[in-house]
């Protein structure tokens, strides 16, 4: 379990990380949103090492981080890093290496990393001359080949056509699976509801919704779909208490019921309204949950 | 199972990349055959274009005792540093107009009893026939009293005197190649350090890298595998100058030899080169784009060429007070003390001291790059000030 007790960072006179806390937990995939600017990365980088906190303490099995741990950690950087004229074979043994495996293990932990991200065909070829996305999966295979304990991804989904997430989405999935706490940031939100167990929102250096995923949509409130033929305008909607109009989506109005509220008293109303063709359960989506508390 | 890399293995792990990545690119076979045939042009154009051997004269003369002068000459030519090509023309007139219309250099005529001689001819030349006729005469004039032709014949060969040269033979052109390649050497090495680590910087992928390993071993590996690159491709140089220097004949330059030469240009190389790449690896440490590297790295590139041009009076002069003193000062000292080993004129414990102070120096620098490396390899955007990096603080304390 990887643990950021109230992490601070400051450049100059900008707060990039104010006391930010986050846990990853053993099989857990979890994901890291927020919008840009908010400290994905400053926390990544100080998690890995790479950048030094102001404040607060990076735990990893609840002690305190070691260079020694830290080196069983996978990593990939926001910024790709690849040496561009060297070998894809030779790139993912050489990091390899340096994370400690001799040339034997680092040989063979290179061939099942490049067979995981599709690349075992490709692995005389040199890097620059690949497509980005297979760079990209080099940048994976990097990230894997030393079997870490931990891994940390910084936006491991952006610039990846379909089958590239697919591909990306199945090894993080996979390594979570196998009890290996997985992290990465992301923008696209739907996939990171779809893919994640857990969900973490920074919004100005703090976290600040966190948890599983279902447990978030839920926190949302209960909303029900409802579309009625005919009804010219929602008035229908203001004689039900407890009920709010939160959005429109194809004809169909979003209500949000506070607690305590039946939904078939809505549900007669709208019948009063007219002939009702809808009317469905809608559970928020993340990035409902995701305007509402960073903004 | 993956584990902290840390010191040696770390610092070997990436020297191994270097020098595995460097020896298969095509730059550095390109620089090495460059090289080569540029030093075999300085080897070998001398000898091509004539120079450096014995000057060529040409002797003629008509009847058969003239001839036999002309050709004692010739088998005794070496002794007056020429190299001599005897003709036979019809007539004594033929052979005077040959040396009138400056197609001859020396013509012996009346049965080798008098002997005509270009205006411009080889000193050399006119000596050896000179020679070469009297010994005859004196054969004759001892057979004319009775000897027989075995007692003319060891009368007239006693054994030629050794010659024991005295004073430093001059090693000048030795030094001066030897320091040419040293430079050259240092130079490229050095910017092929600091390209590598903007490299890395500007792909990011010091990112990546730093998250396994501490930037200090990053830095020793690279500074270290760039070296064991520019080591190799000297020592080919060195090995192919030796061959060709062999072939030519022209190994025996004076001073200790070529093959000591070789040695102390070895030596000198991983001195100077440790010293300049942790300089030139800081300046690329400061910097986020290649185009930006020249900003920092002109100083320490001023420093080499100005070390060069202050070691060429040393070649003429290697005992000079002004020689002594720029051997002992590190950025200098590379370059100058070499060619006072080569000239055989420093005393072994000014070679110590030199090797000593030059060891100092490189511990400091080694300790300064190693801090402003690891503050300023991760900060991209603007250049990083040297006395920020000196300061500051980028990293986890690892």
């Amino acid at each position: 379990m990887l643990e950021l007790d109230r992490i601070s960072r400051r450049f100059g006179d900008v707060v990039a990380l104010d006391e930010l806390s986050l846990t990853v937990a053993p099989d857990r995939l979890t994901g890291f949103v927020g919008p840009n600017g908010a400290g994905k990365t400053t926390a990544m980088r100080i998690a890995l090492g790479v950048l030094e906190a102001d404040g607060g303490e990076v735990r990893w099995e609840g002690r305190p981080v070691t260079p020694a741990d830290r080196a069983r950690f996978g990593y990939m950087p926001e910024e790709r890093g690849l040496y561009p004229r060297m070998r894809v074979a030779d790139q993912v043994e050489h990091f390899t290496r340096l994370h400690g495996l001799d040339g034997a293990a680092a040989r063979a932990a290179t061939v099942d990393a490049l067979d995981l991200v599709g690349l075992a065909g490709e692995a005389t070829t040199r890097t620059d001359t690949l497509s980005l996305g297979n760079q990209q999966r080099v940048q994976l295979a990097v990230a894997l080949a030393h079997s870490p304990v931990l891994l940390v991804l910084d936006e491991p989904f952006s610039g990846l056509d379909p089958i590239g997430v697919d591909v990306m989405a199945e090894a993080l999935r996979a390594r979570a699976d196998r009890g290996v706490p997985t992290v990465f940031s992301s923008h696209q939100l739907d996939l990171v509801e779809r893919l994640c167990d857990d969900v973490a929102i920074v919004a100005h250096g703090r976290v600040v919704a966190a948890g599983p995923v279902t447990e978030l949509r839920r926190r949302g409130g209960r909303r029900q779909r409802v579309a009625v033929d005919g009804a010219r305008d929602d008035a229908w909607l203001a004689a039900v208490p407890g009920a709010e109009l939160v959005g429109r989506d194809d004809g169909a109005v979003i209500v949000a019921l506070a607690d305590g509220v039946d939904d078939q008293v809505l549900l007669d109303a709208a019948r009063a309204a007219g002939p009702v063709r809808q009317f469905t359960p809608d559970e928020p989506r993340l990035a409902d949950l995701f305007r509402e508390v960073v903004t | 199972m993956s584990g902290e890399l840390r010191g040696w293995p770390a610092i070997r792990t990436v020297a191994r990349r270097e020098i595995r990545e460097r020896g298969r690119d095509k730059a550095t076979a390109i620089s090495t055959l460059v090289t080569l045939v540029i030093l075999a042009a300085i080897v070998l154009l001398p000898s091509a274009l004539g120079s450096g051997k014995d000057p060529k004269a040409t002797v003629v003369g008509a009847d058969p005792a003239a001839l036999a002068v002309a050709r004692t000459a010739h088998a005794g030519q070496q002794a007056f540093s020429v190299r001599l090509t005897v003709d036979r023309v019809a007539t004594d007139a033929a052979a005077a107009r040959r040396v009138r219309d400056g197609d001859a250099d020396v013509a012996i005529l009346r049965d080798g009893r008098a002997v005509v001689a270009a205006h411009d001819a080889e000193d050399g030349a006119i000596a050896a026939v000179q020679a070469a006729s009297r010994a005859q005469r004196t054969a004759a004039a001892l057979a004319a009293r009775g000897l027989s032709r075995a007692e003319v014949a060891q009368a007239l060969a006693p054994p030629a005197l050794p010659v024991a040269r005295a004073g430093k033979e001059d090693a000048s052109g030795l030094a001066f190649v030897v320091l040419l390649v040293l430079y050259g050497q240092i130079l490229a090495y050095g910017i092929v350090v600091a390209t590598g680590v903007v490299e890395e910087k500007q792909s990011r992928i010091v990112e990546l890298v730093l998250s396994a390993i501490r930037p200090r071993d990053l830095l020793a590996g690279k500074v270290l595998g760039v070296g064991v690159v520019g080591l190799v491709q000297l020592l080919l140089i060195g090995v192919a100058g030796l061959g060709l220097s062999a072939a030519t004949g022209h190994l025996d330059v004076g001073g200790p030899g070529v093959p000591a030469a070789l040695l102390i240009a070895l030596c000198w190389f991983l001195l100077g080169y440790a010293l300049y790449a942790c300089a030139y690896a800081t300046g690329g440490a400061l910097v986020s784009r290649q185009e930006e590297l020249q900003s920092t790295t002109t100083p320490i590139t001023m420093a080499v060429i100005g070390s060069f041009f202050v070691s060429l009076p040393a070649l003429d002069d290697p005992s000079s007070t002004l020689a002594e003193i720029l051997s002992f000062i590190p950025p200098c000292a590379p370059l100058v003390m070499p060619i006072r080993q080569i000239a055989g004129d420093a005393p072994a414990w000014q070679i110590g001291l030199s090797v000593v102070v030059m060891l100092a120096a490189i511990a400091l620098l080694v300790a300064i790059a190693g801090r402003v490396y690891a503050n300023a390899v991760l900060r991209t955007g603007a250049r990083v000030r040297l006395g920020t990096a000196l300061r500051g603080r980028g990293r986890a304390a690892a």
